[in-house]
């Protein structure tokens, strides 16, 4: 979306017979014949896409602000309320593996496949331990999904970004597994791109998550 | 998975004759498959979108028919319930939003020069899952319970009451249908969002972009925006229903308020994303059949994002009734009111285009001249129902529904008929006959108005809208409504028998058989596969340049020469 | 081309013809103005001529628009038409700054003086009160409702019967599908009394999901919120019996929702509470009992729904043989 008033030509290419298997929103797709023009608007679409994804997460704050600031009920009977200190540390590995990532994204804008993928397993590894670490904790506590608009809340917004830490992780193992595919062109930048600009979004999004679950408790 | 049975050693060039339409030497097949090609999806989803229609209007004709009488006598009061909240969903989620997007498809890439959409595999995709989520959707009048009886607004606590306790139930049916529904809408919006915006033919800056794919844009961006907050209300209610959460239920400190927030925040843009394209629709076709250009063409272009704006920040005159504080309500009245503005804009600029013109009234013409009238008459209910004292008394009755429907049929099907017509010899290669259209406009216009028009007099007088027995004093307008729906019936009837007939043994349509400019008009009919393919024309001047004598493109006449030899 | 060059030489008459479309207008927007008031119930609460005023403007306003947008384009079909076989083009105007700002400017003093004006009314009218969430972990049951007086007061409530003239608080409670009205004094019936001319308050509660308080004669309605008390006013203007109907969706019998108020004078109204006290406690008339009672005689078909709630035990009870006004 670079400029709006002159449009991105796109550019003829030799062979305009639409590639059927052709993949359009898969990161990571090389384009090495036809079809390519289409695959330039991927990261378009994608930016698009976060956006509007990031809506879902904006109207789930806003329900839990609204909630927390008026529901006559919150915090179910025996509940005082959330363990800060290994969420917190769970935060930190999350949020730093966002730093990860772009030296990912460094070392393969400089062709170092090696150094890229050792940077793109230690992100997998910070998003599992976040994960994991997720799972811990909500085994630990002492209220579930049916006490009250409060336990409700708290599993839907930790799940529902749960669920885009998992999706994060299958598409880097999903690119890590194309990068050992022998014959590889570099940069193999789309998908990198899309993807890390993916585990970005996720990382704003847990930081906020934090902040209105863990840091606002008060009532 | 292409459709062509040719092998991949063969010129591909051969590939990109322009292909039949279904007929009998045609490869129909290839609507049956998971095909990429933007104008065969445009063509799947219209198909499949008018079956809808056919059904939607079943259910309603069987409401009109339990309502021509007051007593519940023809079905039980829940069976009633079911069928006009089905009838509410079929219509906007099996009908008028496919049927746009398969305008989107058909329409966006031809008009600015593109071969296809940004993404044709998600396209595909989104395309197949509508009859996915379609089918999900008719599979809940055959489960234990029926289908959802709680309105297509879905409140809760009465849409997650789940009376037989069915682990699968209408209720759940339906959410799913309609959360798949938009993961489908949120793909097409990506897709038609990154088209229009990044691939446009050399020369064709925003403001030479037909209004068409100026209000797809600005529809498109209503979704991308309202639909996330609605999959969110939508996954709360899932929990509730089936989870056992309290998102939005009192006892565990929920409230039923924060549903309806979410749901009117996507659903009133909702009406937007309808209505834009057919905005966009009666602004490419009344500089066609008056001959001139369109009045004001960039105002009425930015008039649509004006209503994209605006859309997004009235949801509340929902809520007038329920227990919305005055300041709220007073906000919401004057955001509400100054949408009449931006589409007061469009509605003179019509009026405008056809002052002096040279009109044509063929069928086309006729469903956006009606569908002008009738959205004048709708715009004006609309602001006497954004104002706070009269929607106390006439909201929820049926003087809504008689607007809505106004809205919703009356000017924003009637676009789709005119679409239709319009561009039927443009994408089938064959020209419809005129005497059935102007047949089944003049039904529709007779029956629609008798259908929807008695309406908001039994809403003034006090009937509830959504009820399936009313009180004797109101048994002249539901007469007459019921009367104006069963003649609706009827006049599908020719239409459907002009499309068939028209497919099948229509004379040959040429390239550009309504003299009109634009691209798309300059590619043979129907278009080949990749429309201009590498050959794009270059675009130098603005649309509806009717009577200015200048060339819409370089080397026009090679491009028209080039239509007609195909 | 079909109609250039006819347009300079002949301001004078063509003017002339606007001013009288224009006053031809003008004159069947005040009529439909006037006809408007026809197409509404009685007027029997203090709110009902505003609402009814309001709409009869806006139908005036509504109808100049509607028709003179409706002659401009009859005029361009009548004159502006092509000949069979003419394939030439209109006048090539692309647009006029002037008349744009002119039609986006009055449009938009228009909807801002009817919003202006409107306000105005809200601020008269002002029937919400307050609203109450109720703080219960457990779902309202009768038994909790048994006790008048029991709820909550609302916060920022309206001012409860400071004028001795003022009657209430009522409860109104609304159950898939019954209602329910509790007096001051204890007084349970199905059937709504009200006495004239004076203000009224009522405390709206549903049981279950949400309905609509809705009386078409007055003018007025609010929805009943399940774990909201929700404080409403009212002053009734005129004697007689009217509907109030549930306007909010609320499932299986929805439409058999509706029972009768009636507005009498303060006497009439002070004798029947007096004797609806004396009078005992029974089953109310239920009408979506009945159609539930047929549909289980008949083998319990149709499509899923909860079963209605038993009819309130009430003084009075509501007499589906009573014919009312509107
Ligand atoms: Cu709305």
């Amino acid at each position: 979306m670079t400029s709006l008033s002159q449009p991105a030509v796109t550019p003829p290419s030799t062979s305009a017979l639409p590639d059927p298997n052709g993949p359009e929103l898969d990161p990571g797709a090389s384009h090495g014949h036809g079809h390519g023009a289409h695959a330039d608007h991927t990261m378009t679409g994608f930016v698009i896409f976060l956006a509007s994804e990031s809506l879902i997460f904006l109207a789930l704050f806003v329900g839990y602000a609204v909630y927390k600031s008026s529901a006559p009920l919150w915090l179910p009977a025996g509940v005082e309320g959330l363990e800060v200190r290994e969420p917190l540390i769970n935060t930190v590995v999350l949020v730093s593996s966002s730093l990860v990532i772009w030296l990912a994204e460094r070392a393969l804008h400089r062709q170092r496949l090696g150094e890229f993928r050792a940077w793109w397993l230690l992100t997998m590894a910070m998003g599992t331990y976040f994960v994991v670490g997720q799972a811990i904790e909500w085994q630990h506590l002492s209220f579930g999904l049916a006490s009250g608009v409060f336990g409700a809340s708290f599993y839907l917004l930790t799940g529902f970004h749960g669920l885009h830490v998992v999706t994060g992780l299958a598409l880097m193992a999903f690119l890590l597994v194309r990068s050992l595919r022998p014959g590889l062109v570099l940069p193999e930048g789309k998908g990198v791109l899309a993807v890390s600009l993916f585990w970005h979004f996720v990382d704003v999004i847990w930081v906020v998550l934090f902040v209105l679950t863990y840091v606002w408790q008060r009532r | 998975m292409a459709s062509s049975t040719s092998s991949p050693s063969l010129d591909p060039r051969v590939l990109k004759e322009p292909l039949p339409m279904p007929g009998p030497q045609g490869n129909w097949r290839r609507y049956f498959t998971f095909n990429t090609d933007a104008k065969v999806i445009g063509i799947q989803y219209i198909a499949v979108a008018l079956l809808f229609l056919l059904v939607g209007g079943l259910l309603a004709m069987i409401m009109r028919g339990e309502l021509i009488t007051p007593p519940a006598d023809l079905v039980d009061p829940t069976v009633y319930n079911g069928l006009y909240t089905m009838h509410g969903t079929v219509m906007l989620f099996l009908f008028l939003f496919p049927v746009l997007n398969g305008f989107n498809n058909l329409l966006i890439p031809p008009m600015i020069g593109a071969p296809d959409m940004a993404f044709p595999r998600l396209n595909a995709l989104a395309f197949w899952l509508f009859p996915v989520f379609g089918v999900i959707l008719m599979a809940s009048f055959l489960v234990p319970g029926g289908p959802s009886g709680s309105g297509w607004w879905a409140y809760p606590p009465l849409s997650t009451q789940n009376p037989l306790g069915h682990a699968i139930n209408g209720q759940l049916l339906w959410i799913l249908s309609v959360a798949l529904s938009g993961v489908s809408s949120i793909m097409g919006a990506v897709n038609f969002c990154t088209t229009i915006l990044r691939m446009r033919a050399p020369g064709m800056g925003l403001f030479k972009m037909p209004i068409f794919c100026w209000t797809a844009l600005a529809a498109q961006l209503i979704q991308l925006m309202g639909l996330p907050v609605l999959t969110a209300g939508a996954a709360m209610l899932l929990f509730d229903l089936s989870f056992g959460t309290s998102f939005f239920k009192p006892e565990g400190g929920g409230d039923p308020m924060l549903y309806q927030h979410f749901f009117w925040f996507y659903s009133h843009p909702a009406v937007y994303v309808m209505a834009l394209p057919i905005f966009g629709i009666f602004s490419e076709l009344f500089p066609v059949y008056a001959r001139k250009p369109l009045f004001g063409y960039k105002v009425v272009a930015i008039a649509s994002f004006a209503i994209t704006v605006l859309s997004l920040i009235v949801w509340v005159h929902h809520m007038f009734y329920s227990g919305t504080p005055q300041w709220m309500r007073n906000v919401f009245m004057v955001t509400t009111m100054l949408i009449a503005v931006p589409t007061g804009i469009k509605v003179f600029a019509w009026i405008a285009t056809l002052w002096r013109g040279s009109i044509r009234l063929s069928t086309p013409m006729l469903f956006c001249l009606a569908g002008v009238f009738n959205f004048i008459f709708a715009g004006i209910t609309g602001v006497m129902l954004a104002t706070v004292p009269v929607d106390i008394h006439v909201g929820n009755t049926y003087f809504v529904v008689g607007h809505f429907h106004y809205i919703i049929f009356n000017m924003i099907t009637f676009g789709v008929f005119a679409a239709i017509y319009h561009w039927f010899p443009k994408f089938t290669g064959r020209m419809y006959y005129e005497s059935l259209g102007k047949l089944h406009f003049i039904l529709t216009f007779i029956g629609s108005t008798l259908n929807f028009l008695p309406m908001h007099w039994a809403g003034l007088m006090g009937m509830p809208r959504r009820v399936a027995s009313y009180d004797p004093e109101f048994a002249t307008a539901n007469v007459l409504a019921s009367l104006g729906a069963f003649l609706l019936g009827v006049a599908t009837i020719p239409f459907l028998l002009n499309l068939v007939s028209s497919l099948v043994r229509g004379p040959k349509a040429p390239p550009n058989p309504w003299n009109a400019i634009g691209l798309e008009w300059l590619l043979p009919s129907p278009p080949p596969a990749e429309n201009f393919e590498d050959d794009v024309p270059t675009v130098i001047s603005g649309p509806y340049g009717y009577g200015l004598g200048r060339p819409l493109v370089e080397d026009q006449e090679r491009f028209e020469r080039r239509a007609l030899e195909a | 081309m079909t109609s250039t060059g006819r347009s300079q030489a002949n301001r004078g008459p063509s003017l002339l013809l606007v001013a009288a479309g224009l006053g031809l207008d003008a004159l069947a927007s005040w009529t439909m103005a006037q006809q408007s008031y026809r197409w509404l119930p009685v007027q029997a609460s203090t709110a009902a001529p505003y609402v009814d005023n309001l709409f009869a403007l806006e139908t005036g306003i509504g109808t100049f628009i509607l028709v003179g947008c409706s002659a401009v384009i009859a005029w361009t079909l009548l004159f502006n038409r092509a000949p069979k076989y003419d394939l030439d083009d209109g006048d090539p105007i692309e647009g006029n700054l002037t008349l744009e700002i002119i039609w986006t400017v009055i449009p938009l003093l228009v909807v801002l003086a009817i919003a202006w004006h409107t306000i105005g009314i809200n601020r008269t009218l002002a029937t919400l009160g307050g609203k109450q969430r109720l703080a219960t972990a457990a779902p309202l049951t009768s038994a909790s409702l048994l006790a008048t007086g029991s709820l909550p007061m609302a916060a920022g409530s309206l001012p409860i019967a400071t004028d001795s003239e003022d009657v209430g608080p009522i409860q109104v409670i609304a159950r898939q599908w019954s209602w329910e009205f509790i007096y001051p004094n204890g007084v349970r019936s199905s059937e709504l009394h009200l006495p004239v001319d004076r203000q009224i308050y009522f405390r709206l509660i549903s049981m279950d999901v949400l309905h609509g308080f809705y009386i078409p004669a007055f003018r007025l309605k609010q929805d009943l919120i399940p774990g909201s008390v929700i404080d409403y006013r009212l002053t009734p203007s005129r004697q007689g019996r009217y509907r109030l109907r549930d306007s909010m969706f609320s499932g299986g019998y929805f439409a058999t929702n509706q029972t009768d108020v009636v507005v009498e004078t303060g006497a009439e109204f002070e004798a029947w509470l007096a004797a609806a006290e004396r009078a005992p406690l029974r089953p109310s008339f239920n009408a979506a009992n009945e159609i539930w009672q047929q549909r289980l005689a008949e083998g319990n078909r149709g499509w899923a729904t909860v079963p209605p709630a038993p009819p309130p035990e009430v003084n009075v009870s509501l007499d589906p043989q009573n014919s009312h006004e509107a």
